[in-house]
């Protein structure tokens, strides 16, 4: 019994290893057929003759075959990142410690803002003619500012977005900005103080505008209408008039007033006149008014000391 | 050599006291030496006028004696009139413009009151001596604080006061004051009308009688430190009652005035509890003085960036550093702007300096240091200083 598993197994055995040689024979010649001695110690009668390099030829840059008057609308489209072949201009960007700032191929430093090189006046005159069928004509007597401001006080600004994603809404398209005229509202002295303090920041004194953003609510209408509802709260709120608002007094003023501070009494004292007696009295109330409220300066310093001298009676300048 | 001294002479109105140190001092003129440039011979303030500007003149040594014995002129311009062997002034806008204006006032009516402000080192506090000095000379009675900061910020001592709940003394700094004011006034107070005008209780043992001298109550002052702080402030009243009776007319000079109303003031009560300059028994007379209720009497002041808390100097103009309260006392003042030296000034500087053997000149030496200095007058001393 032992003997056949045995002889079984050398069977076996020996017809892999016919199987092995045969593959072996079969296998396809190496290309030297002489076998090799080892060669520890390289010298230089070993190299073989050096084959000629073979120059790849680059391809030609798209920037190089265009046409001088192609359209550049259709080369350059919409935005999209800097590309070197593309754009036929010989721009560099970037720093070196030492020599000129790399130039436009891989050039990490073009690509990594979006560019609006498609923004050529022709393009755009192209891209409005296109937009022109969507639109409705001017109102033909709405042609000048003054008229849009007084008849439309109210700016309403929002955006819409357009992309190639799986969905159409876009998050930012729910902000509303509503822009105004303060004086559009028409508030008295005290509304106006109480009007700014209510708005805070929103308020521009350069060009006198009021600027509430909403962006609290999803949906674009309901930002409007809230927009809309602080409008009409602020304006009644601030015709408002609170019972503690009657306490305000000097230290809680936003501005220097002259008549209701101690300079005022000061001066009366000084004279013992009532203040509209006072010769010169407007040119230095005037002064020390601009004095406190712009701030100090050599300007407004110098003008306050001339008010007093003159206030005082004294030569302007004694040289 | 002989020209020099000639010159030397004339510069100076009192021959006799021209000691002999001085004329063998290193400050020679050469004959060569332009003198006209930057001196004037015209050493009285009470001639001083536009045409003497950006020169020096030089203060006799029994007058700055009279006038800043106990202090009045910035230390490091002490030193160096100890170097230079005399103290000269250089006659600049500012002070000019004050002095025209004191002679002009009509002293009939409510005082008018100047204030000098300026950066840091323009030269404040020597152009307040030159008024001075003008005040001496026209036989004005000189209340001259030199330096409030050093009641408010570094006072001697403080103590409780007796007679006011919750005010503090500061005794030792007022009895130094009215010594400086005793010394400063002598030949005034000398006056016979200079009298006591009401009858003071110390308390229920001491008292000074109406009509005695002046002096009598400052020395009670100065002699019994205890009341001295209450001596400053009664002595305020008493000046201003002279002056209203037409016995004197007084010139009030108070240098760093802003520190009356600087809140931040190193003065504790007796429990250490920081008090507000308000609280400082001195204070309420001085503040005083500077009200408009009185007359025949003019008041200067001088406004600091440096009386105050270093992290509190941001301004050097007026109404930032008196604060509300402190602008509204003054209000309304002339604001005269001590300013940085101009080119002229600084020349006329640079060459005093040379005169004096305290510089060596080089060339462009004068461009070199208007550029590093700024024209800034402190800045141009400290940079001479090393040269």
């Amino acid at each position: 019994m032992l003997n056949l598993t045995k002889n079984i197994e050398r069977i076996i055995i020996r017809n892999i290893e016919k199987q092995y040689i045969a593959s072996y024979f079969s296998a396809p010649n190496e290309q030297n057929d002489d076998f090799k001695a080892l060669n520890l110690k390289t010298n230089k009668s070993q190299f073989g003759p050096r084959r000629p390099l073979r120059k790849v030829k680059p391809v030609e840059t798209r920037t190089s075959q265009m046409e001088v008057d192609q359209d550049w609308g259709s080369v350059w489209p919409a935005p999209r990142s800097f590309h070197p072949a593309v754009v036929p201009l010989p721009i560099r960007q970037g720093y070196v410690e030492k020599g000129a700032p790399p130039d436009k191929y891989a050039n990490a430093e073009l690509m990594k803002i979006p560019n609006f090189l498609h923004l050529t006046p022709p393009v755009i005159k192209r891209q409005c003619e296109a937009l022109k069928k969507f639109c409705t004509p001017w109102p033909k007597n709405l042609n000048n500012q003054e008229k849009i401001e007084k008849l439309f006080p109210i700016e309403v600004i929002s955006s819409d977005y357009c992309h190639s994603s799986p969905t159409i809404r876009d998050p930012l398209a729910r902000i509303v900005t509503i822009r105004f005229k303060k004086s559009a509202l028409n508030l008295n002295e005290r509304e106006t103080d109480k009007f700014r303090r209510l708005v805070g920041e929103r308020y521009n004194e350069e060009n006198d505008t009021v600027t509430i953003v909403t962006d609290r609510c999803p949906l674009k209408k309901q930002n409007y209408d809230y927009a809309m509802y602080l409008l009409t709260a602020l304006y009644h709120e601030s015709k408002n008039v609170e019972p503690w608002e009657e306490l305000k007094n000097e230290a809680d003023m936003e501005k220097y007033v002259w008549e209701n501070n101690a300079s005022k009494v000061n001066v009366e004292r000084l004279f013992n006149k009532t203040s509209s007696e006072i010769p010169n009295i407007s040119v230095y109330s005037e002064a020390l008014v601009n004095y406190m409220n712009e701030g100090e300066n050599d300007y407004t310093v110098a003008k306050y000391g001339e008010a007093v001298k003159q206030l005082l009676n004294l030569p302007s300048s004694t040289k | 050599m002989l020209k020099s001294t000639v010159d030397l002479l004339t510069r100076t109105s009192n021959f006799k006291k021209i000691s002999c140190k001085r004329l063998s001092t290193v400050a020679q003129l050469k004959s060569n030496e332009k003198l006209d440039g930057f001196r004037t011979v015209q050493e009285d303030p009470l001639k001083h006028n536009s045409e003497h500007l950006a020169q020096f003149y030089t203060l006799s040594t029994s007058e700055k004696n009279c006038l800043f014995q106990h202090g009045g002129l910035p230390k490091s311009f002490e030193i160096q009139t100890k170097t230079f062997n005399e103290t000269s002034f250089m006659i600049r806008e500012p002070a000019i413009e004050i002095i025209n204006y004191l002679k002009a006032i009509d002293y009939s009516k409510p005082p008018v009151k100047f204030v000098l402000f300026g950066k840091k080192g323009t030269g404040k506090t020597l152009s307040l001596a030159h008024i001075l000095h003008y005040a001496v000379r026209d036989n004005f009675l000189i209340v001259h604080v030199p330096w409030v900061g050093n009641w408010m910020r570094r006072p001697k001592e403080f103590s409780n006061s007796d007679i006011k709940e919750g005010f503090v003394d500061i005794n030792i700094d007022a009895a130094a004051w009215l010594l400086h004011f005793k010394v400063q006034n002598a030949v005034l107070l000398q006056k016979p009308e200079m009298r006591l005008l009401e009858a003071v209780q110390w308390n229920s043992r001491e008292s000074t009688a109406k009509d005695v001298p002046l002096v009598d109550l400052i020395d009670h002052g100065i002699n019994r430190i205890k009341f001295a702080s209450r001596c400053v402030n009664i002595l305020a009243e008493q000046v201003k009652g002279l002056s209203k009776i037409g016995v004197c007319k007084t010139l009030v000079a108070v240098d760093g005035f802003n520190a009356f109303f600087y809140p931040n003031i190193k003065v504790y009560t007796d429990k250490k509890e920081k008090v507000t300059p308000g609280k400082v028994t001195v204070t309420e007379g001085f503040l005083n003085l500077t009200k408009f209720d009185w007359h025949n009497s003019a008041i200067v002041v001088t406004v600091d960036e440096l009386v105050i808390a270093q992290e509190d100097q941001i301004s050097h103009y007026p109404r930032y550093l008196l604060g509300k309260t402190g602008f509204e006392h003054l209000d309304p003042f002339v604001p005269v702007h001590v300013t940085n030296y101009t080119k002229k000034e600084l020349i006329s500087t640079l060459d005093y300096y040379r005169e004096r053997r305290w510089i060596t000149s080089y060339p462009g030496q004068d461009d070199e240091l208007y550029s590093l200095s700024a024209g800034n007058p402190y800045n141009l001393m400290k940079l001479c200083n090393g040269l």
